[in-house]
């Protein structure tokens, strides 16, 4: 039997025990009044153990609710009526019904099939469960601050660490957004009031190892944000370089020399007569080299050729070449002739120009926009780019230089340019450098690694689920994986039988060691306080994407059953059971006395 | 052996003569030691006990000037004998052995001695050893006088010295010091006081003594001073307390020291030096090519101004002319001053006029000259290179390159050619073509061999064509000739507008009476070629043609100068190997070489970097990260030493870090910064890029990719 019936029928005992009480005491003064009093005693006391409810008509949807995220303006939610939900722990000062877990929740409310979310909305992990379900949603102003960022995570030493983002300065003030690393002030850039930029900062980091930028965001000298921008340098092995020219010209001889100066394994042949060759054995042990066959490609990883050599090699050796390039070699050729000479070069088209008029060639890499200093060369000959070319290094008015294309696994790379070492005469080592290290960086031969992990989220941070994807070379095999020591437990992909994950919730923030199979990598956990706009503003974007798809096919929601309940307040009832009660007392007391 | 009285006056007088004399000796010296002294203390800086040296070498040097020591009686008796001539030279008996002597002798001595004591002796050395001592009243009073000349120098140049205080910088002293004071000597050429502080932090001037001078509130055992964390010296202390120290060094580099007391190291402190640097010039005026225009002024005014840091010394123009032409140019250098003095001014401002005239410059001279200007120090600095020129007004008026008919030559020798392959075609054509057609072409050789001849007629100063043969006067063409030197004669005809030549037959001299002759002879020829063109036949022109083209080839080969060959051994050919195609004699060159490992500083300097990073992050050294700091300090104590102001901070920053286990990112920031900047000019190389793991998933489907694509 339910309390609350118990409860009634202990009272009704009471009462009658009450009323016989009152009705049988000599004194019959005031009798009418000590009933009253005693059945209002009573029936308080009653309706304070057992709750009164009653339902009044509304225009809420029984199968709508009002979810609160955080970024919710207090103002915008106010006139809202009926009840509003919000996850545990996100929303202070407004007064909602706290849901623990939201998948749960709708899971315990099938009538539910449509949500309002206000506020930044929610994270991916939350919108999983949201599928078919109609969602309403009211996005907070833009969250301001950097509202995305990227960078390498891993760069490779003396390579470029490009940091690129937008900034949303939602405050009538200018903001400034400085990148600082190791001790220095790197760049800075100003974000006009009530805007949003895009910035990009690129710097050459000089340490080898592990470090952490910041990219923090000033107004006025008051700091807004300091955000951690953590990255590896890496340090790897040379790429062996393979030389085989027709004649010995200074561009050789410079290339060689630096080469050979950066400790980079070369091989260097030059023709002297036929099937006669000087060679070169620079860092490297020697090795027969007269004739080039498939076994000793596959020592090198990039082959610089000139057309002339490359015509003048026999067939077989051509062939060994295809084979290597299609097995992953890096293949550069120089080309001086608007004539193709051999099969490999005449895949790129050619054309000659008069010569200009200003007898200097500027060039500028195309994908990372640098400018080289000026050549003092008359330049005539330029490359044709189809679409399977990529054109790397153009001149002045955008015609190509350098091309590439791939071949297999491996790419061929396609220059006009004569005589690059002229930046070196004219003391522009960075112009020099920079040119050879993008075009045998691009040309050379891909290392490829023995496994790979994939950190989600993009900011793992305290309490949250971060997850490893990891990619094996061999398949079959559970991976190790471990985490300052402590083992996970990988998972394998149902489709990829070489891909295994694993998910952990880091509980402090930094470095921390991430070591799949021996090898250690480090990752970076953020504290949750890092890169606030950022997520803010992903959980918009996601959040209305998916309210996007939902509104696709809305659900009709009935408005027939349209009551809440609601309760009287016990205090009523309360202050009844006191004033009957003090009643009886005083009357038994004084009047009767 | 008794002695006579007089040998013992004599030798009484001799020791007080030397007494005085030496008296004197010690007074001048002294006054001399006094002055030299002053000025070595007071100017060179040194210390106070280098009088006693003084005074010492020249006590002997003017000893040994004049060793009067040793001079004996009888020298002296000889001396007095000059010096008192009251002694008729007779002294020399006093010395005598009474007994050995004669009669007369014996009466002269009676006599001197008498005499002797009539003479006061010491009356003359007393005159001079007063002088003596007036010598050193004034050397004590000049020596005084100098030692007064810093502070009258001080007086006069505190208003520039209060213009640059040292900046105060807040350092650590070391405990045991009390008190202590830096002295800084400016060298004496930068003109500058010297000064105290109270700082260990230096800035001086190049070749600046620095004298440290500490006092220490306990006694030491030891007090080191160690410069660059390479070079120690170990102080001795002044007192016997041991609680005064000072040291004193030159510094004529910028580097860093601190100080050890009792194996406790104090904080680093940085010297800085302030280099001199050479005159900076600046020419206002002229511009750096002038050229001057006739009916301008030959010369120019020159305007420049000199400054330097502490004083100029000298400065002249360095100028050189250069005239003539091509090969011809002379030069001439002269070195020109500047009529005024430098008395070490810091800044001047210097004018001159120049007369290009004066100098010997005529039209078409070039003069070129700079500055060069000396400071006090002697460094010399020169300003650029300046070009004056006055135009040659003769080369613009000559007529030498329009009728300079050697540089015409060779266009014309080709003509004589092409009218003869010309003459030949024709003849060759001749079957093929018109009667009218052979006539017309040969008629067209026949003008342009004529045009041909009126040219080479102008080298022999021919007024008009008439001239040339002289049996050429029946001409049909007239019309055309009238034509024909306006085209061709252009120069002829603007000449002859202005001028009225007739016997001029200047032209014609260019060449010598041999080679007029020739060409007479070639013209000739080609008179006679054209006559057969004209007439229609080739055929016999031909050989006028060639022998023309022949006389002129000679001509053109008078014109060379013929060099002989020298004897040239060269090694026999061997014909039966050459050409022969066999390439196995040929070497293969293989050349094999390892570079050597590239120092570890900038690797190692890498890895710190990114170890001070990690440590920001709270994670403490381990032992081989202390070893890696080690190293680092040493790399950095050494860039320290060459620029204490970039280094030094982030040296004491470091030194802190490894032995401190507090965190202070503060330094952590400082040391990185230094680092990075040790990480100099490193350049982009090229890197091998990495890709995913290649499972055998994705092989499949690359090589199944393959296989569709072919």
């Amino acid at each position: 039997m339910e309390f609350k019936y118990i409860a009634i029928i202990l009272s009704f005992i009471l009462l009658s025990f009450l009323l016989y009480k009152e009705i049988s005491r000599a004194d019959k003064a005031r009798l009418m009044w000590r009933l009253i009093a005693s059945v209002m005693a009573v029936t308080c006391f009653a309706l304070l153990i057992v709750p009164v409810k009653y339902r009044i008509p509304s225009s809420q949807n029984i199968n709508e609710i009002t979810l609160l995220t955080k970024g919710t303006n207090p103002d915008s939610v106010a006139k809202i009526s009926g009840t509003k939900y919000s996850l545990a722990f996100t929303i202070k000062g407004l007064k909602t019904k706290q849901i623990q877990d939201l998948p749960y929740f709708l899971a315990t409310h099938p009538d539910i099939n449509k949500l309002n979310i206000y506020g930044y909305g929610l994270s991916d992990q939350d919108l999983k469960g949201l599928a078919g379900y109609g969602i309403n949603f009211h996005p907070a102003a833009k969250p301001g601050g950097i509202i995305s960022a990227n960078w390498q995570q891993t760069i490779k030493s003396t390579e470029q660490l490009q940091v690129q983002g937008v900034y949303q300065n939602s405050s009538s003030e200018s903001v400034k957004l400085l990148l600082k690393g190791l001790g220095n002030s790197i760049d800075s850039v100003s974000v006009a009031p009530n805007s949003s930029k895009p910035f990009s900062f690129k710097t050459q980091p000089k340490q080898i190892g592990r470090a952490v930028y910041e990219l923090i965001s000033l107004e006025n000298n008051d700091t807004l944000a300091k955000e951690p921008l953590p990255f590896i340098v890496t340090e790897q092995g040379k790429m062996k370089v393979l030389i085989l020219s027709s004649y010995p010209d200074f561009e050789y001889k410079f290339l060689k020399k630096w080469l050979f100066d950066n400790q980079y394994p070369l091989v260097f042949r030059t023709r002297i007569s036929k099937d006669k060759y000087s060679s070169d054995f620079l860092n490297t042990d020697s090795l027969n080299v007269d004739r080039i066959t498939a076994s000793s490609l596959k020592k090198f990883d990039v082959l610089i050729i000139d057309e002339g050599e490359l015509a003048a090699i026999a067939p077989d050796e051509r062939t060994a070449i295809n084979d290597g390039v299609k097995g992953g070699l890096g293949l550069f050729i120089r080309i001086s002739d608007l004539k193709p000479a051999s099969a490999f070069s005449s895949r790129f088209g050619r054309f000659e120009l008069p010569p200009s008029k200003d007898k200097q060639l500027s060039l500028s890499l195309k994908d990372e926009d640098y400018k080289f200093g000026k050549l003092p060369l008359e330049q005539t000959l330029f490359l044709k780019t189809t679409v399977n070319d990529k054109p790397m290094v153009i001149d002045g008015s955008g015609k190509t230089l350098v091309s590439s294309t791939l071949q297999g696994s491996g790419k061929m790379l396609i220059t006009s340019i004569t005589s690059t070492f002229n930046w070196l005469l004219s003391g522009r080592i960075t112009d020099y450098t920079r040119y050879w290290s993008a075009v045998l960086s691009a040309a050379a031969r891909k290392k490829h690694e023995a496994q790979s992990v994939q950190i989600l989220p993009q900011f793992p941070s305290i309490y949250g689920k971060t997850e490893f994807i990891v990619d094996l070379a061999e398949s079959g095999k559970a991976p190790q994986i471990k985490v300052n020591g402590v083992k996970l437990a990988p998972g394998q992909n149902i489709e990829l039988p070489f891909e295994w994950q694993a998910s952990f919730w880091p509980e402090t923030s930094g470095w921390k060691a991430l070591s799949v199979n021996q090898s250690t990598q480090p990752f970076f956990v953020y504290k949750n306080t890092d890169w606030l706009a950022l997520k803010n503003q992903q959980t918009i974007i996601s959040t209305s994407q998916l309210s996007n798809k939902a509104n696709h096919h809305t659900t009709k929601t009935s408005l027939t059953n349209n009551f809440s309940e609601k309760e009287v307040s016990i205090w009523w009832f309360l202050s009844g059971f006191i004033l009957a009660s003090a009643f009886l007392w005083y009357e038994s007391r004084i009047l009767s006395a | 052996m008794s002695k006579t009285e007089g040998q013992i006056w004599i030798h009484r007088l001799r020791k007080k003569w030397i007494t005085l004399y030496l008296l004197r000796l010690l007074a001048v010296s002294l006054a001399m030691a006094l002055v030299i002294s002053a000025l070595l203390v007071h100017v060179l800086h040194l210390a106070a006990w280098y009088f006693v040296i003084v005074l010492a070498i020249i006590l002997i040097i003017l000893l040994v000037a004049k060793p009067i020591w040793k001079s004996s009686d009888s020298d002296f008796s000889r001396f007095i004998n000059h010096q008192y001539p009251e002694l008729e030279e007779s002294a020399d008996l006093l010395l005598q052995h009474p007994e050995g002597l004669s009669m007369l002798q014996k009466l002269q001595l009676a006599k001197i001695e008498k005499v002797i004591h009539t003479i006061n002796p010491e009356k003359e050395p007393l005159r001079k050893l007063y002088i003596g001592l007036a010598i050193l009243l004034a050397g004590l009073l000049i020596s005084f006088g100098i030692t007064k000349i810093p502070q009258i120098h001080k007086a006069h140049q505190v208003a520039s010295a209060n213009q640059n205080p040292v900046p105060i910088i807040k350092e650590k002293v070391p405990a045991e010091v009390s008190a202590f004071d830096v002295t800084i000597i400016p060298p004496a050429y930068t003109g500058k006081p010297e000064r105290k502080q109270k700082q260990f932090t230096i800035k001086a001037e190049t070749g600046a003594r620095v004298i440290w001078q500490f006092d220490t509130n306990i006694s030491l055992k030891t007090m080191k001073i160690i410069f660059n964390d390479k070079e120690t010296i170990v102080l001795k202390p002044q007192n016997r307390e041991a609680t005064k120290w000072t040291f004193a060094k030159t510094i004529e580099k910028s580097g860093f020291y601190q100080l050890e007391i009792d194996g406790r190291r104090s904080d680093l402190y940085q010297m800085e030096v302030i280099p001199d640097l050479p005159v900076n010039i600046k020419i206002i005026q002229p511009k750096q090519r002038t050229t001057i225009d006739i009916g301008q002024p030959q010369k120019f005014n020159l305007k420049l101004n000199l400054s330097d840091d502490y004083g100029i010394n000298d400065a002249f123009i360095s100028a050189t002319m250069a005239s003539g032409k091509g090969e011809g140019v002379s030069f001439t250098e002269k070195k020109l001053s500047f009529n005024t003095s430098f008395n070490n001014q810091k800044h001047i401002a210097l004018g001159k006029e120049i007369d290009l005239k004066s100098l010997g410059m005529k039209p078409g001279d070039e003069l070129y000259f700079f500055i060069k200007a000396m400071d006090n120090h002697g460094q010399s600095s020169r300003s650029d290179v300046y070009f004056v020129s006055i135009v040659d007004t003769t080369e613009l008026m000559s007529m030498a390159g329009m009728t300079n008919g050697v540089n015409l030559v060779p266009e014309y020798f080709r003509s004589e050619r092409q009218i003869i392959i010309d003459t030949e075609k024709l003849l060759k054509e001749q079957s093929g073509l018109s009667a009218e057609a052979f006539k017309t072409r040969s008629n067209e050789l026949g003008i342009d061999q004529k045009l041909l001849r009126l040219r080479y007629g102008q080298f022999l100063g021919e007024e008009n064509e008439t001239e040339i043969g002289g049996d050429h006067d029946d001409h049909d063409e007239h019309a055309e000739h009238a034509a024909e030197p306006e085209k061709f004669g252009d120069v002829t005809a603007i000449m002859d507008k202005y001028a009225h030549k007739h016997d001029i037959a200047e032209d014609a001299t260019f060449f010598e009476p041999e080679m007029k002759a020739q060409l007479k002879a070639v013209l000739t020829e080609m008179w006679n070629a054209e006559l057969r063109l004209r007439t229609y036949k080739p055929q016999e022109a031909l050989p006028y043609e060639y022998k023309a083209l022949r006389l002129l080839k000679d001509l053109q080969q008078k014109s060379r100068a013929y060099v002989a060959k020298t004897t040239v051994k060269t090694a026999s050919l061997k014909p039966e190997k050459r050409l022969s195609g066999e390439l196995d004699k040929i070497m293969q060159p293989v050349q094999k070489m390892l570079a050597e490992r590239k120092e570890q500083r900038m690797v190692q300097l890498k890895a710190s970097l990114a170890l001070l990073e990690s440590r920001k992050s709270g994670k403490k050294f381990t032992e081989g990260d202390r070893f890696l700091l080690s190293d680092t300090e040493k790399y950095m104590i050494g860039a320290a030493a060459d620029n204490p102001t970039t280094y030094l901070n982030a040296l004491t920053s470091l030194r802190r870090l490894s032995g401190n286990t507090r965190l202070q990112v503060s330094d952590i920031d400082i040391a990185q910064k230094a680092i990075q900047k040790m990480i100099k000019g490193e350049t982009a190389s090229p890197q091998i890029q990495s890709a995913l793991p290649a499972s055998a998933l994705y092989q499949n489907y690359f090589n199944n990719l393959n296989k569709a694509g072919r």
